[in-house]
């Protein structure tokens, strides 16, 4: 590695929504720039889970360094931070973007500006930087620019005079985007004489190396062998490997102001590394840490539970390992009469939540029970305590609370036209608030309402999604507590109160959602050789009951020599079935059961 | 497990098969609820007027021809179909030929034949009788004109009778019908009319299936199992019960889950796959059971065809995994226990071992205390009331009837979960 003054550096980042080509453009500018060689190129280089390239999403970022000679015949090296693209991680994104000088606004050419690009535009902006929009898939058939051109400067009001044309797939224009990132992006501001601070914007765990923490060199020098010490965290370590990212690790001695890095020092969490920490010197330490440091808190709580008990402690192997690589999941042990043993976990959003129950099930083998997300409500007792309750069957009775307390959130779409009208409709059933409405170019839309954040965690982003034939597109953030009259709806199987089905709902909604859910779970747990009696009950009052009628008969009629193997596997595979299912006192419910509240007809 | 793959499972599992199954594909037409490989040939085309039947013949001929025999007489050999009624005196001639000259057939061998109302004459049924078919079962469903036709079948209540006439006047040792319960709109006096029809015709032998909903049939298409036009559970079950009262009372064993028999008439074939024996097994779809490979042919014409050519390129071995012995265990008891007389226990202890047989008891506990699992004594004579903490290790373990034939899934169901865990 050269020594690269600063004025040669570029940081920057890229903003896309899902499917604008994020990927494919970051892809291309490492081929370009020969820091990947076609050979090695898989594609999607920087998104490297499984589940990421599955989904077409990133979840976890990833930095590379390119190096670039310019047509000033100059070298550069330009590093590119890359951005999660999910709401859920937007304190991620807030962090890479604050490592950065410049970001390019990727926007497909024939859709337009999305409402999470707008988020994270608008988080760019905070941060300074200097935005180069790109218009990709301009070859396309259905690609405007002069369409989108013209949303982007009315909707974020930037000067799109030197938009660049591009296209990723086909490698159009994307000279002109580097030439452009070397002319526009200024260069990182050379403070190599100053106490080290360093910001880290992503880290992850190493089961070798302890954790890696990405950061960015923003005043000072860093070496190997350095003592470093990480300010929010107070703890100290000794850096064992330092390196740049291109966009495989290589390692280095020395980074100084303006460049990125990673390093290793023996840490044994993500938790002691987190994601915006200033990293400093021990010996020679900064007197402020970087400003923007927060601790991500859970937003969206679930319960899981084996479906074998036997598997508890795998389960909580499981979590502990994923915790030193997420430092936003948060658990704890959870008991339930109807589950037995399990955790109660915290997430920042529902994509989170997926991810973890995804990893857990596909790569630690575990099968699990996941109760109905709720989120934490804020109860006032009568005593005049304050409780935060994330779980509804711990909610007091009712002549013990004073008043309960929900989260709300802003909730920020971007739709075409045509499908305002159902838009609306579905947050005026969720209980929001409208606050404002603004038509855009060309018949596309923003609409702005409060809801409370419960009632975004369960399907909202499905029923967005569908109701939009896709079109719509969302992004929100929490706005406060609000207080409403709530009421916790409980669930009995066959007279026994099953604490994970209980829930917390507004009294004006607890009737339709009683009805439904006993109507759900009719139809999700199997007959029985008893009848199956289903109630929703507010304290103790039946607000719905349904009833499974018993089964009568299950049995293979015939069973002949050319039967045998087909009838077998018939047989394992209700056999398996069963294995999936909890028991419930005598009833054995399946899995969906328990996320029955996300399935419901809301209409109803 | 493997350990316990001795020389006593290795004798059944592995021997020399003593029954032969053959499938005679043709149809007049596919009747609604019929998901089995057949093949459509009209009203008009049977025995050797039918170039496609006798191609067929000819083609399974070489079929017997190729396979590996010993020097075990066969003593059962089972036409089934299709409808084996199509088949010219000839053509089943030759066909027995082929089995006698490969194999050699056992003087007192029970041949049986399916063969449907309206597709045979006296004449024709003589023959049969004199090639050494012993036992016919006529497919005959229903006695309702309007339940005939709801299932699609190609004959009327009026062949049915014929039929039987016919075939009581050859005197045809083993007899045996078949009705279907719960079909579409079918009442429960529907049911007891056939059941009635059913007595008083006294064949030796009867079958009576509760309709199975196939996918990829019309019904398949047309109905949901439970929902209108078919009946609920409760009146299927209604009828599972009531066949077994009226059967039983008329002097029937219920000797299988769906088969009732005059005592010394049950069908020794079908008892073969029960017990887990092996078969062999010949035509298009068939399935055989040889030396622990149990294998299914192509279920389509031409597939079966290309697959004839290869045996024979192959020098007549087939090449087939045999099945585990985890998986011959649930196969012994998934069929076993659909007999009356149920499973002996110092067999299961004997091919499978000791330890084997207490997971089996410890997952039936439950079943046992609810009344749809019991022990009996090894003549099946009476029942012995169990201590259940202590394995038993004599006798006989079985399904009660009818609650624990009713129930037989979730019994079975639930031994294969427990299996596979601790195998």
């Amino acid at each position: 590695m050269t020594d690269v003054p600063a004025e040669r550096i570029r940081n920057f980042s890229i903003i896309a929504h899902i499917d604008h080509g994020k990927s494919t453009l970051a892809d291309r500018l490492l081929q370009t720039t020969g820091t990947v060689d076609v050979r090695q190129m898989k594609e999607q280089f920087l998104d490297n889970m499984d589940l990421e390239r599955e989904r077409g999403i990133t979840i976890k970022l990833q930095a590379a360094r390119m190096n670039y000679t310019a047509k000033d015949g100059q070298q550069y090296v330009l590093n590119l931070i890359d951005t999660p693209g999910h709401v859920d991680f937007s304190y991620e994104v807030s962090r890479s973007l604050a490592a950065c000088e410049g970001a390019l606004l990727v926007v497909d050419a024939s859709q337009g500006v999305e409402a999470q690009t707008l988020a994270n535009v608008y988080l760019a902006l905070d941060n300074n930087l200097e935005i180069i929009p790109v218009l990709n898939k301009i070859d396309l058939p259905g690609a405007e620019p002069e369409r989108v051109v013209g949303e982007i400067e009315e909707i974020i009001g930037l000067d799109c005079s030197g938009a660049i044309l591009a296209s990723a797939k086909e490698g159009i224009g994307i000279d002109e985007i580097l030439e452009t990132i070397v002319e526009r992006v200024p260069p990182p501001q050379d403070t190599v004489g100053e106490p080290l601070r360093a910001l880290i914007f992503d880290s992850y765990y190493d089961s070798y190396r302890g954790v890696i923490v990405y950061f960015r060199v923003m005043d000072g020098t860093v070496k190997k062998g350095d003592r470093i010490r990480l300010m929010a965290s107070r703890k100290e370590f000794d850096i064992d490997e330092l390196g740049v990212l291109s966009p495989t690790q290589k390692q280095v001695n020395e980074l100084h102001a303006g460049e990125v890095g990673y390093l290793a020092a023996a840490i044994k969490a993500v938790t002691d590394a987190r994601v915006g920490d200033t990293i400093t010197l021990a010996t020679k330490p900064a007197t402020t840490a970087l400003p923007g440091y927060t601790e991500a808190k859970p937003m969206v709580f679930c319960g899981m539970f084996p479906i074998d008990a036997d598997q508890f402690e795998d389960l909580r192997d499981a979590l502990e390992k994923l915790k030193l690589n997420d430092a936003a999941l948060q658990y704890e042990p959870e008991t339930s009469s109807a589950m037995g043993f399990g955790f109660r976990c915290g997430f920042l959003g529902l994509l989170h939540m997926e991810i973890v129950q995804e990893r857990l099930e596909r790569e630690y083998n575990l099968d699990l029970i996941i109760t109905a997300p709720s989120v934490v409500y804020q109860v006032t007792t009568v005593k005049g305590e304050v409780l935060y309750v994330d779980n509804p069957s711990r909610l007091p009775s009712p002549n013990e609370r004073e008043k309960i307390e929900e989260p709300y959130v802003q909730v920020d779409m971007i739709t075409p036209e045509a499908y305002v009208g159902t838009l609306m409709e579905l947050c005026q059933n969720r209980r929001g608030v409208f606050k404002d409405m603004k038509y855009l170019a060309q018949g596309r839309t923003t609409v702005t309402y409060e809801l409370p954040l419960a009632e975004v965690v369960t399907d909202f982003f499905d029923q967005m999604k569908s109701r939009s034939r896709g079109y719509a597109s969302m992004e929100y953030h929490l706005i406060g507590y609000r207080e409403n009259p709530l009421v916790r709806l409980d669930i009995q199987i066959n007279s026994d109160p099953v604490d994970s089905l209980a829930m917390i709902v507004h009294r004006d909604k607890a009737y339709n959602m009683g009805r439904a859910m006993a109507e759900k779970l009719k139809e999700l747990i199997p007959r029985h050789q008893f009848k199956v009696p289903i109630q929703a009950t507010i304290g103790s009052k039946v607000i719905a009951s349904e009833q499974i009628p018993a089964l009568r008969k299950d049995v293979l009629a015939k069973c002949y020599g050319g039967d045998i193997s087909r009838k077998k596997k018939l047989l394992q595979k209700q056999a398996k079935g069963k294995k999936r299912m909890k028991s419930v006192g005598t009833v054995d419910v399946p899995q969906e059961a328990f996320m029955a509240v996300l399935r419901l007809d809301q209409q109803s | 497990m493997e350990n316990h793959l001795n020389q006593a499972q290795k004798a059944i599992h592995l021997g020399i098969p003593r029954s032969a199954y053959v499938h005679i594909p043709f149809c007049r037409r596919r009747c609604y609820y019929c998901d089995f490989p057949v093949s459509i040939v009209g009203d008009n085309n049977r025995g050797d007027t039918s170039g496609t039947i006798s191609q067929y013949v000819q083609l399974l001929c070489r079929e017997i021809a190729i396979t590996p025999a010993s020097k075990q007489l066969l003593k059962t050999i089972f036409f089934g179909g299709g409808t084996p009624s199509l088949l010219s005196i000839n053509q089943l001639t030759q066909i027995l030929k082929a089995l006698d000259q490969q194999f050699g057939i056992s003087e007192d061998a029970e041949i049986s034949m399916e063969i449907d109302p309206g597709t045979f004459d006296l004449n024709q049924i003589q023959s049969y009788r004199a090639a050494g078919v012993k036992r016919v079962s006529l497919g005959v469903q229903a006695f309702q004109p309007e339940l005939l036709q709801v299932c699609g079948r190609s004959h009327t209540v009026e062949d049915i009778w014929k039929s039987v006439e016919m075939i009581q006047s050859v005197g045809i040792p083993d007899f045996s019908l078949d009705l279907i319960s719960g079909l579409p709109h079918q009442s429960i006096e529907q049911w007891q009319e056939s059941l009635d029809a059913i007595i008083a015709i006294a064949p030796t032998h009867i079958s009576i299936y509760d309709l199975t909903i196939e996918p990829v049939t019309a019904f398949g298409r047309y109905y949901q199992p439970g929902v209108q036009p078919l009946p609920t559970d409760d009146a299927t079950a209604q009828m599972y019960c009531q066949a077994r009262q009226v059967l039983t009372a008329a002097g029937y064993q219920h000797y299988e889950i769906s088969n009732y028999a005059k005592p010394g008439h049950q069908c020794q074939h079908n008892r073969v796959y029960w017990e887990n024996r092996p078969y062999y097994g010949f035509g298009m779809g068939a399935t055989s059971y040889v030396q622990g490979q149990r294998f299914t042919r192509p279920r389509k014409t031409k597939e079966y065809y290309q697959w004839v050519q290869d045996f024979i390129t192959a020098g007549g071995v087939l090449d087939f995994p045999q099945t585990p012995p985890d998986e011959v265990l649930l196969e012994t008891l998934m069929l076993g226990l659909r007999l009356q007389e149920g499973v002996s226990l110092s067999f299961l202890a004997q091919l499978f071992g000791k330890e084997t047989l207490k997971q089996i008891w410890t997952c039936l506990q439950p079943y046992y205390r609810q009344g749809w699992v019991e022990i009996v004594t090894i003549d099946s004579q009476s029942v012995v009331w169990c201590d259940l903490q202590q394995v038993p290790l004599q006798g006989r373990i079985r399904l009660t009837d009818p609650q624990g034939f009713l129930f037989s899934n979730v019994v079975l169901a639930a031994l294969f979960s427990h299996l596979a865990e601790v195998g």
